[in-house]
């Protein structure tokens, strides 16, 4: 198997662990916080994409019920949009904690933040 | 009919949780009653659950009739059901506690009953993916309950511990959706039949195994996963400490054992003995490393938050070890330490809301004071040293047999040793409280609140049970039937 | 041996852990709270002294009361060691009661509740020590013991107090933990952990010798840390900085004693002393107590602090009853059992007296006490009549005890043992008669120097000169001021007041009897009981 055949095949997979990486580079490396939510959620959108591509069968359709031939499995579908619901919320609150955050520190770079609180 | 409840005893709480919300557009300070009625009947709920489960087996429930494996299903059996009631217990006093003490907002109420419900769902479903769910919501009103304290600390501790959980969430999701693609189901029974078809060597076993540990070991807060847990404890009002210390770190530990043993089976332990050493030496390194980084802490709340961070090695440990005196120390463990500490924090709550004090250098003689507080806190202090026969000493026991039988004679010297290890920050803290000079008595501690008789009654209430939960521990092992559970 | 069901066993734990909620709610009215501990102190001697003729007979009193653990039940019972160890403990709290009413007003002291609450929990854990009917019910009361002793060691709150206190907890809990470790290496082993006179069945079998050695070593270590073997011995001289009466709880009525005891049973009703031959043992055990006899008598030479002195003499003779329990003979486990009621009753009117000194004339040091004997001839009668005894002179308890040691050392083949007895009741007599001698017979300004007190180990003379003009020694935070010339006031002479003067005449009238009559004392025969249960043989 040539190289880009390699990757042919397993390009969702790729994709997942390229995304897994930048996402939690982003939330480790950033200072901003709210650059750390949006690298929260690259991190879940690349395991969503593992878990949804899991399901898929070469050539197969969607599943509806008078459909024909082979269908995709749905049940990661349903799967992923329930974490995708969960992941909103988990960023909704993050923003609202960080507004919180920002109201009492004025900024929102970590380090700033660490110095005041270790100031008290 | 009572399987049913299973399921009601997650919706009642999610649905009551709506009512203080709306309720305020006509009155506020309601939540406490709404969180009041609907946390005292779930309580019904759950004994008339728990005891049909005692008289009948165990109990198991298809949710909107539609059979497993393509439905979800809820259950209770042994290694749940301590943890049910201990929800129940806990849920109901912490309540009763922050009626004076905690934040009284009806959206603090709301938070409270949905964090409850995301509890008992943890505790009682059988799917994986479900548990997923139940974790992100427990998860989604813990930051937000921690975060009620008002200030910018607690936002901010509210946030660490958010993007921490939430990577420990999505990694215990990309571990279950390996177990899926290599099995097709998500149902914990179903799962557990596939994956030994699958064969316990196969990489994706082991890989899918690996991301979960890891995944819920932050929500446990194992060392080194721990460290979202002491800004998280030391930032929230007391109430809130309390409970999230006792329940939320050990549904995730019930969690973790559920998933050991039932989906992935002592087998697999079994078969793969580097995994069974990883698990049992991850957890005796937290025992450690979280005593020794507790004497180390010179605030109250800190030092109560690394104590767990070593109570739950412990647990963790004897789950690893996978036999039946080890994992029964470990539910005893784990109910006995929600118990303790939560009371812990809540008797800390009292004595910073008497002195204004939160420093271990500041809690100079203040047991003198308030003499019964005082006395509480020495009694779940000991207890969690592991004095007989409090329950603290109980599930210790146990789970050093079992470490003996197993023959795993380095984790047993370790639990002998956090004896010790316990007692190093539990005397510091009694030696302070009780000799030296007493601060005096702040009116209001400095925030609003009075400290009174019902909240030293509760934590007395709570010491004395855990002294005299120990020697009853043992009468419940047969019920419990944890042989089953551990597919014996 | 007949078992009986009785509430007795119980009642006797429960009586003083009654009376703590008794003590606590007389908190402003102390005679209505010292007459709690009497009267519970009472109760509990007529409770346990109504089972001794039944246990005598070879009745065993049992209340059974649940399940500890899985396998382990909860039960407390009355057998002839148990017994032996409730009637002293017991009979002992209630002079001690009347002696610390006296210490503790005469000198004024603070956190007298507390005081008062944490003896009586002492002693109702030490009662279940008495009489718990395995190792674990055993660990529980042990640790109990522990927890209600701490409040007593740290008393005072002065720094010394506090730091005593830590490594008392430090020390008991350590040898607490190894006992835990053991214990459950006997279950695994055994799969029991019931105390059966000449061991548990099966138990070196089972296993295998290490394991057997291991669990033993864990076993005995444990406990040897309460019964202050060397190494382990290094809390006891330090908790001598707490009240005069809690010294003799620890060292005469309770704590060490409970170690001894705990090595007893492990000896006698665990392992058995067939089964601790077979593993060898014996051997080690009873090197170590010869060591630690030969060296505390040695320390006890050079310390000036009346109250370590006696510190470091209870340190070498619990090493005497842990030596007859090693040498597995029955000769030597009678002479080691009885030395336990022997020694408590000597070391208690020691203590006693040292106290009353102190009490009356604020003076800790025995270079100081030249002449003493002049204001308080009852207390140092007394406290010579106890080194005597001590030291294992006929007609004192001290010396049956030896007796039967020495008689068990022979028998036992190695003649080490006996030379090192007799060597050692020659120090005894070297570190008790200069208190004697100086107390009657010199003067405050006519006493010698004390080279061997002062002089540094290896020969040079160094501040002698300071120290009779007031050197810099400190002391255990009692304070040391001199009292000018011993003057006599009052009726009963410059002796202290009469709730301190009968305890000690108590304590010492029982060693006494135990000397002159010891088949009329009941322990006597009790230890000849639990020695022919265990090994068979009636000596």
């Amino acid at each position: 198997m040539t190289g880009i055949g390699l990757f042919a095949g397993h390009q969702y997979q790729i994709a997942f662990v390229l995304l897994v990486g930048v996402g939690l580079y982003t939330m480790i490396d950033a200072k901003n916080l709210v650059k750390k939510v949006i690298g929260l959620n690259i991190f879940q959108v690349g395991l969503f994409l593992f878990l949804v591509s899991s399901g898929y069968l070469a050539g197969a359709g969607p599943a509806i019920v008078d459909g024909e031939g082979r269908y995709v499995n749905p049940l990661p579908h349903v799967l992923i949009l329930t974490a995708i619901v969960v992941g909103v919320s988990l960023t909704a609150l993050a923003l609202a904690l960080i507004i919180r955050v920002y109201d009492e520190y004025g900024t929102l770079d970590e380090e700033h933040i660490q110095e005041v609180m270790d100031g008290d | 009919m009572t399987d049913a409840l299973l399921g009601v005893v997650i919706a009642l709480p999610v649905i009551a949780s709506v009512v203080p919300l709306v309720a305020s557009f006509w009155r506020e300070e309601i939540g406490w009653y709404v969180a009041v009625v609907a946390l005292v009947l779930n309580a019904v709920l759950i004994g008339s659950v728990v005891r049909s489960f005692v008289s009948g087996g165990i109990l198991s429930h298809e949710v909107g009739g539609v059979a497993v494996p393509y439905g979800i299903e809820l259950a209770l059996d042994g290694l749940s059901a301590p943890v049910l009631v201990v929800i129940a217990v806990v849920s109901v006093g912490t309540l009763a506690y922050t009626r004076t003490a905690g934040p009284r907002s009806n959206s603090f109420y709301s938070g409270y009953l949905l964090l409850t419900a995301g509890l008992v769902g943890v505790t009682v479903t059988a799917d994986v993916f479900n548990l997923y769910v139940f974790i992100e919501i427990t998860g989604l009103g813990a930051y937000a309950l921690i975060a009620s304290g008002g200030d910018g600390r607690s936002a901010y501790a509210a946030l660490k511990y958010l993007l921490v959980g939430t990577v420990g969430a999505s990694l215990y999701l990309i571990g279950i959706a390996y177990a899926f693609v290599a099995t097709g189901t998500l149902n914990m029974a179903d799962l557990s039949a596939r994956l030994a078809d699958v064969g316990y060597g196969d990489t994706i076993v082991l890989a899918s195994f690996a991301f979960i540990i890891a995944g819920l070991g932050v929500k446990v807060a194992l060392f080194p996963l721990h460290t979202w847990q002491p800004d998280a404890y030391s930032a929230s009002p007391y109430g809130v400490a309390g409970y999230v210390s006792a329940l939320v770190s050990t549904v995730a530990a019930y969690a973790l054992g559920r998933v050991i043993l039932t989906v992935y089976t002592p087998g697999f332990l079994t078969a793969n003995p580097v995994v069974s050493s990883g698990l049992i030496y991850f957890g005796a390194l937290s025992i450690v490393a979280g005593s020794v980084l507790a004497v180390l802490q010179t605030d109250v709340r800190r030092l109560l938050a690394y104590s767990s961070v070593s109570q739950f090695g412990l647990i963790v440990a004897g789950f690893g070890i996978g036999n039946t005196a080890s994992v029964f120390g470990s539910v005893v463990h784990l109910f006995g330490h929600a118990v303790m500490k939560g009371a812990l924090f809540l008797t800390a709550g009292i004595i910073a809301y008497r002195f204004g004090v939160t420093r271990l250098d500041e809690y100079a003689g203040v047991a003198r004071r308030v003499p019964y507080a005082g006395a509480a806190f020495a009694v779940l202090a000991l207890s969690l040293v592991g004095v007989p026969p409090a329950i603290g000493f109980v599930g210790k026991w146990y789970v050093a047999l079992g470490a003996v039988r197993a023959g795993e004679t380095a984790v047993a010297v370790v639990i002998f040793a956090s004896t010790l290890l316990t007692l190093m920050y539990v005397a510091r803290l009694l030696d302070r409280m009780y000799y030296g000079e007493a601060p005096e008595a702040v009116a209001d501690g400095g925030g609003g609140t009075r400290v009174t008789r019902g909240m030293v009654a509760l934590v007395v209430l709570a010491s004395v049970a855990v002294v005299a939960l120990g020697p009853s521990a043992s009468a419940v092992q047969e019920t419990l039937a944890l042989g089953e559970v551990l597919g014996g | 041996m007949t078992e009986v069901e009785s509430l007795r066993p119980l009642a006797a734990v429960a009586v003083s852990a009654v009376a703590i909620l008794g003590i606590l709610a007389a908190h402003r009215r102390p005679n209505l709270r010292e007459s709690v501990t009497l009267v519970s102190a009472t109760v509990m001697f007529g409770v346990v002294a109504s089972m001794v003729p039944g246990v005598l007979n070879g009745t065993v009193y049992v209340t059974r009361l649940g399940e500890v653990v899985t396998g382990v039940p909860f039960v407390l019972r009355a057998d002839a060691l148990g017994i032996l160890f409730a009637v002293l403990a017991s009979f002992l709290w209630i002079p001690t009661s009347l002696y610390s009413i006296g210490y503790m007003r005469g000198l004024d002291e603070g956190g007298q509740t507390r005081y008062f609450a944490s003896f009586a929990g002492a002693l109702s854990a030490t009662m279940g020590i008495a009489f718990a009917s395995n190792l674990v019910v055993l660990f529980v009361f042990y640790e109990l013991l522990t927890v209600s002793t701490y409040p007593l060691v740290a008393h005072d709150e002065t720094d010394e107090a506090r730091s005593a206190g830590r490594k008392y907890l430090a020390y008991t809990f350590g040898g607490g933990v190894a006992v835990l470790a053991g214990t459950v290496l006997v279950y695994v082993a055994a799969g029991t952990v019931g105390f059966s006179a000449g061991g548990i069945e099966g138990l070196t079998g089972g296993a295998g010798t290490n394991v057997a050695r291991l669990a033993f070593a864990l076993l005995a270590g444990g406990f040897a840390v309460k019964a202050a073997v060397m190494p382990l011995h290094s809390w006891l001289p330090d908790a001598m900085v707490a009240p005069t009466p809690v010294s003799g709880l620890l060292h005469a009525v309770a704590v060490v004693k409970s170690g001894a005891f705990g090595l007893a049973r492990v000896v006698l009703d665990v392992f058995g002393p067939d089964a601790i031959a077979e593993i060898g043992a014996g051997l080690p055990l009873a090197g170590l107590a010869v060591f630690t006899f030969i060296t505390a008598s040695v320390i006890a030479l050079r310390k000036d602090n009346l109250k370590r002195r006696l510190a470091y003499s209870t340190i070498a003779q619990l090493s005497y009853i842990v030596m007859g329990l090693a040498l597995l003979k029955p000769a030597a486990l009678v002479g080691g059992l009885l030395h336990v009621p022997a020694h408590a009753f000597m070391k208690l009117t020691l203590f006693f007296c040292a106290g009353a000194i102190h009490v009356e004339t604020h003076t800790d040091r025995i270079s100081r006490m030249a002449g003493i004997g002049r204001r308080m001839p009852v207390t140092m009668t007394a406290f010579g009549v106890a080194s005597l005894g001590m030291a294992g002179i006929p007609l004192l308890a001290g010396f049956v005890s030896k007796w039967y040691l020495l008689a068990g050392s022979f028998s036992a083949g190695n003649v080490v043992f006996a030379f090192a007895l007799l060597l050692s009741g020659v120090l005894n007599i070297a570190y008790f008669w200069p208190v004697v001698y100086g107390a009657f017979f010199e003067t405050r300004e006519g006493s010698d120097e004390k080279p061997v007190i002062d002089a540094n180990i290896g020969g040079y003379w160094s501040g002698v000169a300071d120290h009779y003009a007031g050197g810099a020694f400190t002391d255990g935070g009692h304070g040391d001021e001199d009292d000018g010339g011993w003057k006599k006031p009052g009726w009963r002479g410059g002796e202290a007041s009469p709730f301190v003067l009968v305890p000690i005449l108590v304590a010492v009238g029982g060693a006494v009897v135990i000397g002159v009559a010891p088949a009329t004392v009941y322990f006597f025969r009790i230890v000849r009981l639990v020695v022919e249960n265990v090994t068979g043989v009636a000596v």
